[in-house]
């Protein structure tokens, strides 16, 4: 009985003695926990599922290796405690291993992305050029369009002015119809005066901006009063013939001068023809036609 | 009810278990190698300035197993030499995440203000101003 009690005291010792000489144990428990804690969490992390599943497979293994010590030693059990750590360790060493990994494949598709920037950039650049290079085009060819019209427009006219024998004045273009036009003492239009009526109806019509002022005149035969009247009623009816081709009447004006402002003495049959006439004045652009001012055709 | 012949009897059985205990197998030279290879890598990989704490406690453990395996403690050593080998690992991981995460900062603070960049000069429709300088 006492000899038992001795061998018991001296195992208890021994024990106690052998381990403090190795280490201290402490409990597996609080590290088991954190073990299983640290596997679940990288479980959870879908980087290292990814990227580092080999260091969670260990992490894995050292954690059944931890619980079956405990299991099979006891909660103090000094390989329990260790492998509850290395299990720890080992879970962060796959979670660290797996954010390195998803940090260089960030950096890969943000390599990507950088080009593509450059890409789109360097692409915008070269559309807004084009797109310059278009509109600059397209300016050349509107003034270029510009100036064939205006070169038309010129053209036109001087081949109506031919036609029509006008004459550039400082007033504007003049157009002379002479009294063939008309029956004498008459101021109906004779149908000879169409073609001319009709070429300054559709130049005035192409040029919106221009109006016209007509203008009659007669020798110096007959009373002063007819003559004014009958060169009043000749100017309208040219006036009326022009509004008739469709131009607005506020473009058109008609004054009568009688026997005023004679083109050749009124001597002869010959010179009175030429004082019998109608002038047809265009303006120049929209300017306003100035008055008549002796002397001044 | 302690008698000498029983302390004594108890003397020699501790000294055979403790014996028994620690230093039963030869010394984990090879554990220690492995151990000591770890915190050089992790050295290497720049543990020292972004994973301090780990390669310390590598470092000091180590110096611990190989006190042990001195001192005939194989177990010790052995168990030491692994801890230290883990956490060497732990910190050359660690250290390498950090360093990675940081250019992942600088990349994104680079495309970011490339992107402004590129979008200004879209806006203003202007003749472009000389690209900045992009930090590798």
């Amino acid at each position: 009985m006492k000899r038992t009690s001795n061998l018991v005291a001296a195992a208890v010792a021994s024990t106690l003695l052998g381990l403090a000489a190795c280490e201290t144990t402490p409990d597996s428990s609080a590290l088991l926990e954190q073990a299983r804690t640290a596997v679940a969490q990288a479980e959870s992390d879908p980087n290292v599922t990814k990227y580092a599943p080999t260091e969670l497979d260990r992490a894995r293994k050292l954690l059944a290796n931890a619980e079956g010590s405990a299991k099979e030693n006891g909660a103090k059990d000094t390989s329990a405690s260790h492998y509850a750590y290395l299990t720890t360790q080992m879970a962060r060493i796959a979670q660290q291993r797996a954010q390195e990994q998803a940090s260089i494949t960030r950096i890969k598709s943000g390599e990507t992305e950088r080009k593509e920037v450059l890409l789109t950039a360097r692409e915008n650049e070269a559309n807004a050029a084009v797109a310059q290079a278009q509109a600059a085009k397209a300016d050349a060819q509107s003034a270029q369009a510009q100036a064939q019209s205006a070169q038309a427009e010129s053209q036109r006219l001087a081949a109506l002015l031919e036609d029509m024998q006008a004459s550039q004045t400082s007033r504007g273009i003049v157009l002379t119809l002479d009294d063939v036009l008309f029956d004498t003492g008459k101021a109906k239009l004779k149908p000879g005066a169409e073609r001319s009526i009709e070429q300054i109806a559709s130049f005035l019509s192409e040029n919106p901006e221009r109006r016209v002022q007509v203008e009659g005149f007669t020798d110096s035969q007959g009373t002063d009063d007819y003559n004014l009247e009958l060169s009043q009623s000749r100017a309208d009816a040219v006036a009326m013939a022009i509004i008739q081709r469709g131009i607005d009447a506020q473009r058109v004006r008609a004054l009568g001068y009688g026997e005023g402002f004679p083109v050749a003495g009124n001597e002869s049959d010959g010179s009175r023809q030429l004082n019998r006439r109608v002038e047809i004045i265009v303006s120049n652009g929209d300017s306003a036609i100035p008055a008549r001012a002796a002397g001044v055709p | 009810m302690i008698t000498v012949s029983g302390i004594r009897n108890a003397f020699w059985c501790a000294i055979a278990f403790g014996i028994v205990a620690c230093a039963s197998a030869p010394p984990p030279v090879e554990k220690l190698a492995v151990a000591k290879s770890s915190i050089e890598r992790a050295e290497q990989a720049q543990a020292a300035q972004f994973a301090q704490i780990e390669l310390n406690s590598a470092r000091n453990k180590y110096a611990a197993a190989q006190a042990a395996a001195d001192k005939h403690d194989a177990d010790v050593a052995a168990r030491l030499a692994d801890q230290a080998d883990i956490d060497a690992q732990l910190a050359e991981s660690t250290a390498r995440a950090k360093q990675q995460e940081q250019l992942v900062n600088e990349m994104d603070a680079s495309l970011r203000d490339l992107r402004n960049e590129t979008l200004r000069r879209d806006t203003s429709g202007t003749a472009t101003p000389p690209p900045a300088p992009q930090p590798q």
